[in-house]
């Protein structure tokens, strides 16, 4: 065979020979190649499943585990009655799309079908799924709100509509609209800037949280914390039976929240302001408890989870009348004549100047090259202090404010009572007004503080900016001898399920202003007169309670419009601190001059103490004048 | 003298082969079964069926003896390239490439079985011009030999069967008795090609910053210049060789000569290939790059390798390939499945057999006296190595993804029957060690 010959010659021929040794040398370097890629592999295997393994062992587990969020239920507002309850919770989905389970092919008809079934725009849906997120096997909402039948209509159809899931996602109701709306604040989508401060407390991509009112200040207590479980899953994101699967971290309950608010109260106040802007505080002194907060206009939160909400609620934010402005604590106004009250205390507790003496009220005054006038222009004639109250003259405050108290004193008396700082109200927004003097005259504007200046700050005018919030705490001060108990809404918490109460706010001190007892025992019968013969004596009729306040009438440059105060306390020496509460009406001097806030107290006060309704009131107080708005006409 | 042969028969290559396809079916059963406990596709029973065909097929091969191939090699190789050219022509595109013949519902892929078709005619051709081993133009024409089918597998294209063919010819040659320098020639060159063409892309996505240096490889007329200097230097020194017969301008030939055609090569490569193609061919170097994309396949096949530990998750408990993360767990990564049920102990088990496999074959032509044999044996070792170190290297993230199956293990029949067809032939080189 040729074959055999071959090997033979090449046996035979010694060059060929060597060569033929040298190839079988060669096979063994074959064989040390073949081995030194087997122990080159089994060590890195070795390194890579035995050293390193507890890290791809992690690693697996990372990528087979998904965590699936148990959502809970966001906990109920109740009013201070605890019985029927002003925000709830209505079943709602919201439609999601997993990118990842949409290739190439099917997305575009994904998109366009169900851009049609839940109408929203093509372009929309294609901007919440950009590029780099067609991977992910996460869900990323399109549309919250989508109403059931469409949820069924899609369950029904699921097949055409690949990738696309949904989430239960539950809109808040307030049934108690109206003015409660700034108490209770409202809910909504988290933004990207408030994730990135609140990441790290837990909130997700996809939390709701409160953007207002009670909603935003307890948001932690009333959202609880939603559950964990831990699904295996395959690469498509579907679960995958295991048997540890139970391991999961259970859902907390969202708190109910009780608050001291009284709607009867609440709606009597809000009649009784009625379609004017401006405020009603009602305050319990002994507690600090927030009975009534009106301010008007208010907004219905019910709105922005209709189909409008986005274009609502852009509309309110640029109304001139600023609906989502809580007057009570977000808006600052000169005190006016009610600052007369700290003033007296100031000049009672000093002794500046005998309460008995008496200062001749010509009308007006001059000082430099001013003319200070008082609101009455024929003068007063001679007063002392209790009839300067009562009569909120204008000329005895000038004077003793600028020759015996001194701004000095008069700056310390109004932080006594808590001006120019935050009263720590558990609403968020709060503003502190400002207490001026020569300091923050000197810094600002650069120039001197004048005696014209503390002039018009002891009348209440001026630089001096207060909430109505801190003017009941001024009034709540005198009420309770020199003690401010802190302001608050929430009355207790609650379970859920059982009804337990978990906490109750206690009555913590705000202040303490440590003025004698006899100062204010002499500024309440001040007060007292201000009702039974001064300012307040034509408008405040009801015969319910003994009333004791102060009126106010703030110049704002308005020709023939003034803001108008009224801060008021009753029952006047009323036995039993617990009975008492302050009454602050705030009218501002874009409405109608109607000398409104004394009357809307009146109303406010007979109701209360009567225990009638708006409506009944008027009619035991016949003032039929306090029906025209045409609120009230159907 | 057939008789008396068969005691003779190799058991240890006989078993650990069937050892090999034993463990490759019962993961290609586990690869099909879903995590539910379903089983999702009959990959396995396909595979059971092309183990059995392929026992005969050794058995065959082992009737007919290797020798006797000899004298038909030049006409299997025609026909293997025809087989090649025929499926360029009317191949069914799968995943992009035209690699597949069908025949009714069967289909086969031609480029495995060239492999075999090379491997016994350049054993062939070496055996029959080995007097001339010693001239370059002897082995340029082995090298041609093997760029045919290389060839016509790259414009299916899949380069990673292409790529095959080198590492075959380069052991038969160095094993058939080529000078060293001519395989070192063209190892150094193909490697300096792989590593240019791939560095501006390494560059881009791996490394993601500029290195002064690799701007300079990617810059075209710095190319064109760089090409023009090096072939007039080779030219010149070809010339000073011819004149003065001087040792030393062989040496800068053979030099310049490399880089030459590596530059070159690597300019063409690069104008050839797809960026996708590139990348799967750089991202192991750090899949993080393309986590989703290019990387994914590394990133589930290395967490299924470490994830298994020493003694693995358990057959049918691996959790990567049931939950479906690891990609083509039948095929490419079949390898990943294993550890990862079995842990370390199945991947060094799979590694024993396999290079038991190897070295027997390795013994069994170093001792016999054929060469026709020897290179034989050499190309189908060869052939093996690869496979074994690139798909394994692969699936433990050190290797690039080219699409190389694991022989014997792996799911599919042509594949399975090339590897079976190589057994055959070291079978039957083993029962004839005696013959010469």
């Amino acid at each position: 065979m040729n074959i055999n010959g071959g090997i033979r010659s090449m046996v035979e021929y010694t060059p060929k020979q060597k060569t033929f040794l040298f190839q079988k040398g060669r096979i063994f370097i074959l064989v040390g190649v073949v081995i030194l890629s087997f122990l080159v592999y089994t060590v890195y295997l070795f390194s890579l499943q035995v050293v390193n393994g507890y890290i791809y062992k992690k690693r697996a587990e990372d990528v087979a585990r998904r965590v699936i969020t148990i959502p809970v239920q966001r906990g109920e507002i109740y009013d201070r009655r605890y019985d029927v309850p002003l925000v709830l919770n209505i079943d709602s989905f919201a439609v999601d799309i997993i990118p990842g389970e949409l290739n190439e092919e099917n997305l575009s008809d994904v998109i366009h079908d169900l851009s049609q079934l839940i109408s929203i725009p093509e372009e929309e849906i294609r901007k919440k799924i950009p590029e780099n997120y067609r991977h992910i096997f996460r869900p990323i909402e399109i549309k919250d709100r989508v109403p059931f039948e469409t949820i069924s209509y899609l369950a029904e159809r699921i097949n055409d509509f690949p990738g696309v899931t949904w989430h239960s996602k539950p809109i808040r109701s307030y049934l108690e609209t109206d003015s409660i709306s700034h108490v209770i604040g409202y809910v909504g989508n988290i933004t990207l800037e408030e994730l990135q401060v609140l990441y790290n407390k837990g909130y997700d991509v996809r939390a709701v949280l409160g953007k207002n009112g009670v909603e935003k200040e307890y948001d932690m207590i009333l959202r609880g914390q939603e559950g964990k479980r831990f699904r295996t899953v395959d690469v498509k994101g579907r679960r995958v039976e295991e048997e540890d699967d139970g391991e999961e971290v259970p859902p907390v309950l969202g708190k109910n929240i009780v608050l001291t608010i009284d709607r009867n109260i609440q709606e009597i106040c809000e009649k009784a302001l009625g379609a004017r802007m401006g405020s009603v505080l009602v305050l319990k002194p002994a507690t600090g408890e927030i009975l009534a907060m009106v301010s008007y206009p208010w907004y219905d939160p019910n709105l922005f989870y209709t189909e409008e909400g986005q274009n609502v609620y852009t509309k309110l934010s640029l109304d001139p009348q600023f609906p989502f402005l809580n007057r009570t604590i977000q808006s600052t106004y000169a005190p006016a004549s009610v600052f007369k009250t700290i003033m007296s205390v100031a000049v009672l507790e000093e002794e500046a100047f005998p309460p008995d003496r008496k200062i001749v009220c010509e009308g007006s005054i001059i000082y430099g090259d001013r003319v200070f006038n008082c609101h009455k222009k024929t003068g007063h004639g001679p007063l002392d202090l209790r009839a300067a109250l009562a009569e909120s003259c204008d000329i005895y405050f000038f004077t003793i404010g600028r020759d015996y108290l001194g701004i000095d004193r008069i700056i310390d008396y109004s932080k006594k009572f808590g001006l120019g700082e935050s009263t720590g109200i558990d609403l968020p927004g709060e503003v502190k007004g400002l207490v001026p003097g020569p300091k923050w005259k000197e810094s600002v504007f650069h120039t001197k503080w004048l005696g014209g200046d503390t002039m018009n700050n002891s009348i209440g005018q001026g630089y001096l900016t207060v909430t109505p919030l801190q003017l009941a705490n001024t009034i709540a001060a005198i009420v309770n001898d020199g003690v401010i108990y802190k302001p608050h809404v929430l009355k207790e918490i609650r379970d859920p399920i059982s009804g337990k109460i978990l906490e109750t706010t206690e009555p913590k001190v705000l202040l303490n202003t440590s003025i004698r007892k006899e100062t204010f025992k002499k500024i309440k019968e001040n007060m007292r007169s201000v009702i039974t013969e001064g300012t307040a004596k034509v408008v405040i009729t009801t015969d319910a309670v003994k009333i004791a306040g102060k009126t106010g009438t703030g110049e704002v440059g308005l020709k023939d419009r003034w803001n108008s105060w009224f801060a008021a306390y009753a029952p006047y020496n009323a036995p039993n601190p617990e009975d008492q509460i302050v009454v602050v009406v705030m009218v501002e001097a874009s409405n109608e001059w109607e000398w409104w806030a004394p009357k809307a107290a009146n109303i406010i006060f007979q109701a209360i103490f009567a225990h009638q309704t708006y409506e009944e009131a008027v009619e035991t107080l016949e003032a039929w004048y306090m029906l025209p708005t045409t609120r009230f006409q159907e | 003298m057939r008789t008396r042969s068969l005691f003779g028969f190799d058991l240890i290559l006989f078993f650990s082969t069937m050892a090999l396809l034993i463990i490759g079916i019962l993961f290609i059963y586990s690869s099909s079964v879903s995590s539910t406990g379903i089983v999702f596709s009959r990959e396995y029973i396909r595979q059971i069926i092309w183990a059995g065909t392929g026992f005969i097929l050794v058995f065959t091969v082992i009737f007919i003896g290797y020798d006797r191939f000899q004298p038909w090699s030049p006409y299997i190789y025609a026909s293997s390239v025809l087989l090649l050219i025929i499926t360029l022509l009317f191949g069914q595109p799968i995943n992009g490439a035209k690699s597949w013949l069908g025949i009714l519902d069967f289909g086969i892929q031609p480029s495995e079985f060239t492999k075999i078709a090379v491997i016994l005619f350049l054993a062939g051709y070496y055996t029959r011009s080995r007097n001339r081993m010693q001239y370059p133009s002897h082995f340029l024409i082995g090298f041609f030999i093997i760029l045919i089918p290389v060839f016509l597998v790259l414009l299916q294209p899949d380069m990673g069967t292409a790529i095959v063919y080198i590492p075959i010819f380069l052991i038969m040659s160095f094993v058939g008795g080529v000078p060293v320098r001519y395989v070192i020639f063209v190892f150094i060159t193909g490697l300096l090609l792989i590593i240019l063409s791939l560095l501006p892309a390494w560059q881009d996505h791996i490394v993601e910053r500029d290195i002064p240096f690799l701007t300079i490889v990617d810059n075209p007329t710095f190319i064109q210049y760089s090409l023009l200097s090096l072939g007039v230097i080779t030219l010149t020194a070809l010339a000073g060789y011819f004149l003065m017969k001087k040792k030393y301008f062989y040496w800068i030939i053979y030099v310049f000569l490399i880089v030459f055609l590596s530059l070159a090569g690597s300019s063409i490569a690069r104008m050839v290939l797809k960026e996708y193609q590139i990348m799967r061919l750089i991202v192991f170097l750090n899949p993080g790059v393309d986590p989703k994309g290019a990387g994914w396949n590394i990133i589930q096949s290395i967490t299924a390798v470490g994830s298994g530990g020493f003694f693995g998750k358990g057959f049918l408990k691996g959790t990567q390939s049931h939950y479906r993360y690891l990609p083509q767990q039948s095929t490419d990564f079949i390898f990943s499945i294993i550890s990862e049920e079995w842990g370390f102990l199945g991947g060094f088990l799979v590694f024993s057999l396999f290079v038991t496999i190897m070295i027997r074959g390795l013994l069994i032509i170093q001792t016999i006296k054929d060469s026709y044999a020897v290179l034989v044996g050499s190309g189908v070792v060869a052939m093996l190595l690869f496979h074994f170190v690139v798909n394994i290297g692969m699936a433990m993230g050190i290797m690039p993804i080219t699409g190389i199956p694991l022989f014997f293990l792996s799911y599919g029949g042509s594949s399975l029957w090339t590897a079976m067809l190589g057994i055959g032939l070291l079978l039957s080189i083993h029962l004839k060690r005696y013959s010469y």
